[in-house]
Formats: structure tokens, sequence, C-alpha cells
């Protein structure tokens, strides 16, 4: 019995490793088409404007060059951008998650009267398409005179449906007992909310708030929308004004692009796990 | 320290009512448990007491002050949890404190108010800890810190020891025992556990169904149950109970097991009874005795023999029903064996028809 089942084992392990190279070869050929374009990118702002446009593939430049760089960096308002990009991110960032925290927290742990309609309500506005109210923000922002400032830019990327409902979720996961042992310590609601919830649920807060960050900071439709002078423009919008009389340049329109993806790159790297955790949390919400 | 005084409380939850119009007066100083089974309304007590859940009518006062819509942390009580509720975020100091944090004390009125409570606890190497580095009776001991910072009137434990093995239980308890006797202030403690009970308090209250069954000291529970539930709840091994029935006879009480002679009970206090009535017996297993064929008044076969070291619990079973035995002189008894009892008469408590305790010793 052992001399039949020892090849038939051997056998089958064997068709395992093929499938299993083939689909190591899959998976390679996919991350290539992948980071091809990022790698095509990358290199054409190392490359003179003239090498770009020239005909045949050339996978490295023959030569280097960084004056789409210089060019962004010092003949256009990139560090204007980048702060308004900071700015306009973090408020909306920190607005988001006080809200949502607070708005989570009452859904979860509060009770008064129109709590299960405003709950509903907020699922209901999940279902909404953000790019269906652009319009009704638009007229919105502009008759309350805030086309082309900061606020014009947040106040519409305050509505976040999932981060309340991730937040009520955790919080509804808390053992009642904490509570009930702060309110007999004597907590008000906000100090219960700020010094127990927030505080026993920071891994949460972390996760929601960086990807609410990246969220902010690669906005485009909006703040395009929301902002015509470029003094007010985000980064992801200024980098569409890096043309010159003569049209279209590449390599420095790409230059810009690396420039502007460069703060999201470095907060995702840094914060990669939690980033990772923030999506699965909102993969988890829309499942 | 104050007294806590509950009357008419009632609390429903719905249409359904677990606590029924119930009046209890805790003693200034005393230790009172509350004892009971799952579910017979003893934590909704003691939560009304602590103000975590509302009472739907009745009054509650706490040294002669109706708190009745007073907010939790404006009564003067504190409360230990059974999960010890420990803020897992804070350090062993900070959850010492939190309570002088939140009414915004100064840091150095938190730490000496911490320091002072570690050093009562025997938590000073521990000050610096999380929750999760603690062991179960660490952190049961914080919990007891956190509730002695407040200097309540009236301290609450809610099953505080039942996540504990039973070796840290038995150590927690005499730990809260001479707890109680160092700070004398009133403290009212709900337990299954009747062992807790018996040992800890001065004042047993036993509910069932939201009722009190009886309420007394640890010795008039167990010598003198009012009622059948209490007499099976107070006790371990429970008590046996026998159906019989019962007449006066010229000698006094007279009971008879089915098919068995006539028993007379000494010194009853029996008023205004003729005739014969069905009537329950209740012994403990520690009033039963092993006895020769000719002296038995109960016989049976053996089912089970635990050996407890200290002593050994037999399980008979009787014409009457089962009964458990406890007794020095079971060591050798088997399985399958025939046992012949004898009751201790004096020890014999009476339930009538309805459960309440009848023809008590005089």
């Amino acid at each position: 019995m052992t001399d039949t089942a020892a090849p038939t084992s051997l056998a089958r392990l064997q068709r395992i490793n093929k499938i299993g190279g083939v689909l190591t070869v899959l998976t390679l050929l996919g991350a290539i088409l992948w980071a091809f374009p990022l790698y095509w990118g990358v290199i054409t702002t190392f490359k003179p404007e003239q090498d770009v446009v020239r005909e045949g593939v050339e996978f490295w430049p023959e030569r280097f060059t960084f004056e789409s760089y210089s060019h962004v960096l010092f003949q256009t308002k990139i560090g204007l951008w980048y702060l308004n990009s900071l700015v306009t991110s973090l408020i909306t960032t920190l607005l988001v998650l006080v809200m949502s925290a607070a708005a989570g927290y009452a859904i979860s742990q509060m009770n008064f009267p129109g709590r299960r309609v405003l709950w509903w309500v907020i699922l209901a506005s999940f279902m909404v398409p953000i790019p269906a109210l652009i319009v009704n923000h638009f007229v919105l922002m502009s008759q309350l005179r805030l086309l082309n400032t900061w606020s014009g830019v947040i106040l519409p990327q305050l509505i976040a449906p999932v981060t309340v409902m991730i937040y009520k979720q955790f919080f509804d996961s808390v053992p009642k007992d904490f509570r009930e042992a702060a309110v007999m310590d004597g907590a008000t609601e906000w100090q219960l909310l700020f010094r127990l919830y927030l505080p026993m649920n920071w891994g949460i807060t972390t996760a929601l708030g960086i990807i609410t960050f990246i969220g902010a900071w690669n906005a485009f439709l909006w703040p395009f929308l929301a902002v015509t002078t470029e003094d007010k423009m985000n980064v992801t919008v200024g980098i569409t004004q890096v043309t010159d009389a003569f049209g279209v340049k590449y390599a420095r329109q790409l230059a810009s692009a690396v420039l502007a993806g460069l703060p999201v790159a470095a907060v995702y790297l840094i914060f990669q796990r939690r980033v990772t955790q923030a999506i699965m949390l909102t993969a988890g919400i829309k499942g | 320290m104050a007294s806590v005084d509950l009357k008419d409380i009632t609390k429903r939850f719905g249409a359904v009512e677990v606590i029924k119009g119930l009046n209890l007066t805790v003693a200034d100083g005393s230790f009172c448990a509350l004892l009971g089974p799952s579910g017979c309304g003893k934590s909704t007590l003691l939560r009304m007491i602590a103000g975590l859940e509302d009472i739907t009518s009745g009054d509650a006062s706490i040294g002669g002050t109706v708190v009745t819509h007073v907010e939790p942390a404006k009564r003067g009580v504190a409360m230990v949890f059974q999960s010890y509720a420990l803020y897992p975020h804070l350090t062993v100091a900070q959850n010492i404190s939190f309570s002088l944090s939140l009414a915004g004390a100064s840091k150095a009125a938190q730490a000496e108010a911490a320091g002072r409570i570690a050093r009562m606890l025997q938590l000073e190497a521990l000050m610096d800890r999380r929750p999760a580095q603690l062991s179960g009776g660490q952190r049961q001991r914080v919990a007891i810190g956190r509730a002695l910072v407040r200097d309540p009137k009236v301290f609450l434990f809610d099953e505080p020891l039942s996540n504990l093995d039973a070796l840290l239980r038995v150590q927690m308890r005499l730990e809260l025992a001479k707890l109680h006797s160092d700070l004398k202030t009133t403290m009212i403690y709900v337990t299954h556990d009747q062992v807790e009970a018996m040992t800890l308090a001065d004042k047993i209250v036993v509910l069932d169904k939201g009722v009190i069954q009886q309420a007394g000291s640890p010795l008039e529970m167990y010598n003198t149950p009012a009622n059948r539930f209490v007499a099976g709840f107070i006790g371990s091994p429970a008590m046996n109970f026998l159906p019989a029935r019962a007449r006066m006879a010229p000698g006094g009480l007279e009971v008879t097991l089915p098919g068995a002679t006539p028993l007379t009970l000494p010194a009853r206090k029996v008023q205004d009874f003729t005739g014969d009535r069905a009537v329950t017996l209740g012994i403990r297993p520690e009033h039963l005795k092993i006895t020769a064929a000719d002296q038995a008044q109960v016989s049976g076969t053996v089912t089970v023999v635990e050996y407890l070291g200290n002593t050994t619990y037999v399980y008979v079973d009787t014409p009457h029903g089962p009964v458990i035995v406890e007794s020095d002189e079971a060591v050798g008894t088997q399985t399958g064996q025939t046992l012949n009892l004898s009751l201790d008469l004096s020890q014999v408590h009476v339930f009538d028809e309805t459960g309440m305790a009848w023809a008590k010793r005089g």
C-alpha cells in the first residue's frame, strides 16, 4: 500500500508545484502590467522634452535631466498648491473624524427621539453617489460665496457616512460595563466620547484618519470645480496648469504628477498596515 | 457611611416585572449579600441602587436621602463590576484616579490619592502597568481601588469574584472581608455563590423571581429557612426533601414517610392543627446518619460516592426519592450497596403544601 501511495502523492505534489509556478508567472505579469505605466511615467520625467516626443520606444533615458522638476518646483505655484492641499486635507480629516466619531457615538450609545430615523438617513445617504450631488454642492457653495476658498473645498468633503458607520460599529462593540463604570465615576457624554470611547478605539481612528487624508489629498473633481483661481488650487488641480504657450509638456506634466503623488505615497509607505486595515474596514461596511 | 432603604421598589422591562414591590433596609456599615439564582433580579436591584437602571416605581434612599432620580455619580456609591471594567488604555494609576481626573482634580491630588489606595491594596509595584498586564486577582484589586478612591458611602459589588479561579476566589474573599472590617463602610454584594454570601455577609437577602424570599443572618438562613426555596438554595450539598404526611399525636407532631413507621418530631410549634396534611420534610445531608438495618428510618441503594478527603457524600436512591448523605463514616461504601439511614429528628424541617416552613422548632 505504501509503495503505491508514495508515487501518487509525489505526482500530486508535482502537479500542485506546476500550478503554483503558472500562478506565480501570471501574478508577475500582472504586476509588470500594473507597474509599467508608473515606471514609464517616472523615467519620462528625467528625459528632455524633445526625447519624450521622439519616435521609438526608449526604456531608459538616453540623457538624464532634472529640468522638468526644476521647472515645476521653481516656475509654478506648486508650493502654494501643496499648502492648499495640506490645509484642506488636514482640516477635512480632522472634521470628518470628530463629526463621525460624535455621530457614531450618539447613534450607538445615546437614547434620543429620532435616533433610528437618523441612522437610516445616514445609511440612505451612503447609497447616493457624491458626484450626483456635485451640482447642488456647487450652487450651495456659490450662494454661500465660498467658491475659491478653503472652506468651499472642505465643506462638501465632510459627507462621510462610511466613517460614521464604522465608528458606530466599533462603539457598539465596547462592553457596556466600561460606559457604566465611567458614568459611576462621573463622566459626562463628552468625557465618555473623548476619554473613553475614542482612546479605546485609537487604531480605528488612525486608520480612518489616514484613509480620509489620502482621499482628501487625491480629490480632484470637487476641488477642480470649486476653485478657479490658481492661488487657491490644490496640488491635484494645480498640476493641470503646468502648460505653456506651446501646449502640453509631457515631462513637466508627469514631474508635477509625481510630486503631487509623493506625499500620499509617503503616507502610505509609513502607515501601510493601518491603510490596509482601513480599506478592509470600509470594504466590510460596503460588503 | 450610610444605610440603604428600598421602599416598594418595582422594576419592569416592558411587560415583564423583574422586581415586585420590594422593601429592604441595609443597615449602616453592614455587609449585605443579595443571593439568588440567575434571573432572580439581584443584579437589577443592585443597578437600581447604583442608578444605572431606572426605578419603575418606589423609592431608594441612601443615608436618609431619596436618590431615586439622582445621577449615579452623585449618589455617593461606587461599584465593582463582574468584568472589573478597567479601562484598557489607562495604567493602573490612571484607572484608580480616573474619577478624580474627570472631576478636574490636580495631577498632584490624583497621584496622592492613587498612591494612598495602592499602599492599602498593595498595588504600588503595578502602578505603571496596563490592565492587560495584570493577573485576575490584581485586576480585581485595581477595580476595588477605583471604587475606594471615590470614598463612597456605599460599596456595590456585582459578582466580583466570579471570574477568578477557586484558589484566588478564596484569597480575594478574605481580602474583601478584611476590607470591610477596616473600612466599616456599607457594602452590598451580589452573588449566586452561597459560600461567598455565607462567609462574607452579616445579612443575606435571598431573592427569587424578583421577590425577597428571606432576609437574615447567614446562620438564621441556614438553620431556619422561611420556605422550601431558601432551604434548597442555602447549603451545599442542598437540603434533601422527602414527601410525608403529618398529624398531631399525643407525643407531639407525627410525620410519616410513605410506607414507613411514623416519626415524632420533638418540640414543634403547631397551632390549631387537627387531622392530617401533606407536608415535605427537609433534612440536610449532615443530619442523615448511616445506621444499622433495625434502626433505619429510610433505606436505599447507593448510586454515587464522592470522597472529599475531610468528608464523604453518598448519593442514595430511596423509595421516597434521591437523597444525599454527608458522613465521615461512609468510607468504604460501594455503589449498588444498600444503605440504612436515620434522621436527626430535631433537625428535620417541615414545609406545608405551599412550600412555607411549618411546625418550626420551638
